[in-house]
Parts: C-alpha cells; sequence; structure tokens
C-alpha cells in the first residue's frame, strides 16, 4: 500500500521553502511531485519599474548567494543594447569575482551536504572555511554579500593589491586541497552517504536539460565558459571537471573539483590582470530598441537573461530571467524515484537548489 | 556546411539568421513550434527557455524559444494572434516548468497538455503577475 508524505514548504529537510509530496511504498519513495513559488517576489515585473540604474541593484538582490552572476549577466545584456564594451581590467575583475562567488558558493553547498550527512565536523570547517572566501569577497568589494561589483560598461571597483589577494585564495586553495576534498572523496561517512543514491541518468539529464554541475556529474559535458566564453575566460586555462555515475557522490566530486579548478582560474586572472580602466566612465547610456540576452556559468548553472527595450526609455520593456535551478530542480523527481525515504533530503540538497532564483 | 545553414535546412527554412543582441535568430514564417520542436530533438540541440512579451496596445503576446546547439544561443520568435499555442512538452520535456509559469504569469494556454500549479498566482486566477490586466 502507498502512503504519501508531503515536506515543506517549511520543513528541517529544506534550507528554503518548496514542497515536495512524496509517494512512498514502506520507505521506498515511488514517485514525487514537487511545488515552487513560495518565494515569488514579482522581481521581473518589478524590474519593469526601474531606471538602469536602479535594475541592477534591484537584480543583485534575486539571490543571496550568487548576486554578482546576476548583475554580470544583466550588465552583459545592456552592453549589448547601449553599446558598451567593457575594459579589459573591468572583464578580467569580472572573472576572479565570478570564480570567488563559485568558490563560496560550493563550499556554502558542501557544508550543508556535510550536515545532511550527519557529517557536522565538516559542516563547521566548511563554513569556516567560507568565511575565508567572504573575506576574500570583502576585502575587494567592501561587502560580503551584494557586491555592487558591476555596472554597465564595467565593474565599480578596483583590485589595487592583486597579490594580497593571492596570498589569501593561496592559503584557501592550500587549506581547501588539504582538508575539504580530501575528506569528502575519502571519507567513509561521505562515501557510504553519497554512493549510488539518487541517481540522475546521462539520458534524463539531456532530456530534462539540466545544466551546471548536477548535468557534468551525469556525463554531460556542458560548461559556458568553455562553449560561450564571456569576461576574461577566453584567456584562462581550466578543465572542466565531469563524473560519469550521476549519484549524489558524482555531484559532490564535480563540484570538489571545481573548487580547485576556480582557484586555478584566480592565480590567473590575478597575475595577468592588466592595467587600466575598469570602466568606460559613461554615466549615461542610450540604450537601442531591442532585446539582448546574456548567459553566464553561475555556479548552479547556466543563468540567461533575456532583456528588451524600446529607444528612449529610461526603463526596460521586459526582464526575463531564467536561472539554473529552475531547470534542474524537475529532475529530483527522477532522483528520488527508488530511493529510501531517509536518502532524500540529502538527494534533493545534492542539485544545490537555490529558491530565491526560482520563484523570482 | 556551417551549423547554422545546417540548421536551416533540417528546418527547410528558407529566412536568414539575424545575429542580434547574443542571438542567432530566425523567423520561422509558416513552421509551428512543435515541428521546430521535432527537428531541434533531432539536431540534439538543447532547450533552454521560453521569454513570454505582452505586445504593446492590443498586438498580443510574443513567445520566444530559445535552444542551445554547441554554444550557439538560437532564438525563434512566434507572434501570437491568439491566447494559446500548442505545447511542446510532450515533445521536450525541459519545456515543462516554463510553460507553466508562463501560463500563470500571462494566463496563456499552452494547448494539449494539463497544468500542475506552481502558485505563481494569486488565489486561485492565473495570470496576474506579469500580464497588464485591463480593468
Amino acid at each position: 500500500m502507498s502512503y504519501k508524505i508531503p515536506i515543506g514548504p517549511y520543513h528541517p529537510a529544506l534550507e528554503e521553502p518548496y514542497k515536495l509530496d512524496l509517494v512512498c511504498e514502506g520507505e521506498t519513495v515511488m514517485d514525487a511531485k514537487l511545488h515552487i513559488g513560495f518565494n515569488f517576489r514579482g522581481i521581473e515585473h518589478l524590474a519593469e519599474t526601474r531606471n538602469y540604474i536602479q535594475v541592477v541593484a534591484l537584480m543583485e538582490r534575486v539571490c543571496g548567494i550568487c548576486s554578482n552572476i546576476h548583475t554580470l549577466t544583466l550588465c552583459q545584456a545592456m552592453e549589448g543594447l547601449a553599446n558598451q564594451t567593457p575594459p579589459p581590467r573591468a572583464r578580467y575583475i569580472r572573472t576572479i569575482m565570478a570564480e570567488l562567488e563559485r568558490l563560496h558558493s560550493h563550499v556554502l553547498w558542501a557544508g550543508i551536504a556535510a550536515k545532511l550527512m550527519g557529517f557536522k565536523t565538516m559542516f563547521m570547517t566548511c563554513f569556516e572555511l567560507r568565511e575565508k572566501v567572504m573575506d576574500v569577497l570583502q576585502a575587494i568589494s567592501g561587502n560580503r554579500v551584494n557586491y555592487s561589483m558591476n555596472r554597465i560598461g564595467g565593474v565599480n571597483r578596483d583590485i589595487s593589491d592583486p597579490q594580497e589577494i593571492m596570498k589569501m585564495v593561496e592559503a584557501l586553495e592550500a587549506e581547501m586541497g588539504h582538508t575539504v576534498i580530501p575528506i569528502f572523496t575519502t571519507s567513509r561517512t561521505a562515501r557510504s552517504r553519497c554512493a549510488g543514491i539518487g541517481v540522475l541518468t546521462r539520458e534524463k539529464a539531456v532530456s530534462l536539460g539540466v545544466v551546471g554541475p548536477v548535468a557534468r556529474a551525469s556525463g554531460v559535458e556542458q560548461d559556458l565558459r568553455k562553449a560561450a566564453p564571456y569576461a576574461a575566460y577566453a584567456e584562462m586555462e581550466f578543465d572542466v571537471p565531469v563524473q560519469a555515475t550521476g549519484d549524489v557522490t558524482a555531484r559532490l566530486l564535480v563540484r570538489a573539483l571545481e573548487i580547485m579548478e576556480s582557484c586555478k582560474i584566480l592565480r590567473q586572472a590575478l597575475s595577468k590582470l592588466p592595467p587600466g580602466e575598469i570602466n568606460t566612465g559613461e554615466e549615461k547610456f542610450r540604450f537601442i530598441t531591442g532585446t539582448s540576452t546574456s548567459r553566464v556559468e553561475a555556479p548552479r548553472g547556466e543563468v540567461l537573461y533575456s532583456v528588451s527595450w524600446r529607444e528612449g526609455s529610461r526603463n526596460p520593456s521586459r526582464v526575463h530571467v531564467r536561472t539554473p535551478t529552475f531547470v534542474v530542480m524537475p529532475a529530483i523527481r527522477w532522483m528520488v524515484k527508488g530511493a529510501r525515504l531517509a536518502d532524500t533530503p540529502l538527494i534533493q540538497a545534492s542539485i544545490d537548489p537555490c529558491y530565491s532564483c526560482t520563484d523570482r | 556546411m556551417t551549423l547554422l545553414a545546417e540548421i536551416q535546412e533540417k528546418l527547410g527554412s528558407t529566412g536568414t539568421w539575424e545575429i542580434k543582441g547574443g542571438v542567432h535568430w530566425l523567423t520561422l514564417e509558416t513552421m509551428s513550434v512543435r515541428a521546430l520542436a521535432e527537428a531541434m530533438n533531432a539536431l540534439h540541440a538543447r532547450f533552454i527557455t521560453i521569454t513570454a512579451y505582452q505586445l504593446p496596445k492590443d498586438e498580443g503576446m510574443r513567445l520566444e524559444y530559445h535552444w542551445d546547439l554547441d554554444g550557439q544561443l538560437l532564438g525563434f520568435p512566434f507572434k501570437l494572434a491568439a491566447n494559446s499555442i500548442d505545447s511542446i512538452f510532450d515533445l521536450c520535456e525541459a519545456a515543462d516548468w516554463i510553460e507553466r509559469e508562463i501560463h500563470e504569469e500571462y494566463n496563456l494556454d499552452f494547448a494539449g497538455r494539463t497544468y500542475e500549479p506552481l502558485l505563481l498566482r494569486r488565489g486561485d486566477t492565473a495570470g496576474v503577475n506579469l500580464r497588464e490586466v485591463k480593468i
């Protein structure tokens, strides 16, 4: 006999509100239905009432973790309509900020995953490390969460002492290489809780159009930093980690390896930071009528902004945001089918969901 | 043959690609959205999203369908005279949530499918959030 277990929208197993209706037989999950929308704020609609300065500040608040990515994608799209090209130094600073954000997002996720595994010491270790990434972000931008770094035509703040930031990045890399990554990849606790659970096959990942580390953990080699480079990524050398097994272990490994690749990109970007201006210096912009679209590889995968403008208007006529969690979340249904009920919280967390992004 | 020419041949379109705003746009005069989805599946393109626009005055809606093929962002606009368009959900399951979201935000019908609520609605009324409603 099957029975239904509703989880959420407010539940200790979930970090943010969404609803998961599980159909179980005994301890086995047979099917699941997902409901979102509990954080819906109508931000896309609100964007139509904001001018080109205000809309950047507004979209930075779509997400508290990848706030920088949202303004980067938005500014890139608006630059297409305002005929602005950021100077080389700005493109490098954008790359540095994007990789620091990826680091802090992945380490945050690792901490939450550790907590759900029952590995609380690791949770504390990850959050301590995340604080150090936040310190670097604060040293650059002056802010811990919404960095206000991006603007149309470049960035707002310079990196005045790249060597100082480099020292902090090297210290972070060493600590991640000595503690977080070996423990996550070799400890019995992590292996026993993650191996073989929440499998998303490559075929299903392709069919659902999933993106980011979840896609790469299912054997789909797809990363916009390589496929459609933006900012300064075309000038960086790095690998895209891919795993074939599609289980929670694979998602863990992909993110762990991406942490090391981010450090590699950061070292290159900081050492090659070109001299020059950090933005075009223009304060007033004239937008042409049309639609401009930009895509960026956020920590959770592809973010797309489609921005429409009518010439002469100060406000966009439409801002559409397609976030990675919006396309990855439906995959949870397929990951939990056949799983043990007790594994469900870890499986849903393994996609690193962001409901603020999803609901907008 | 270039990738774009190959796509065009597959779609049987005589239109020309227009590269604008970071997107390769192709307007399909006669092809239905379902035939487009089938062609994109055959090319192993990755569905990204649908962007809905409410056009000024009483011009209706425009939907822009986006796929990715080898890192190239493809866009196909469809102007809707009526308040409905065929669903591609059965051909492309990645389109499920965005069709549901547009249905709730703009009260637009994707013909041939049923909807589970995503909850982006006010009470029992769909389409009150983004669409300008004449009172």
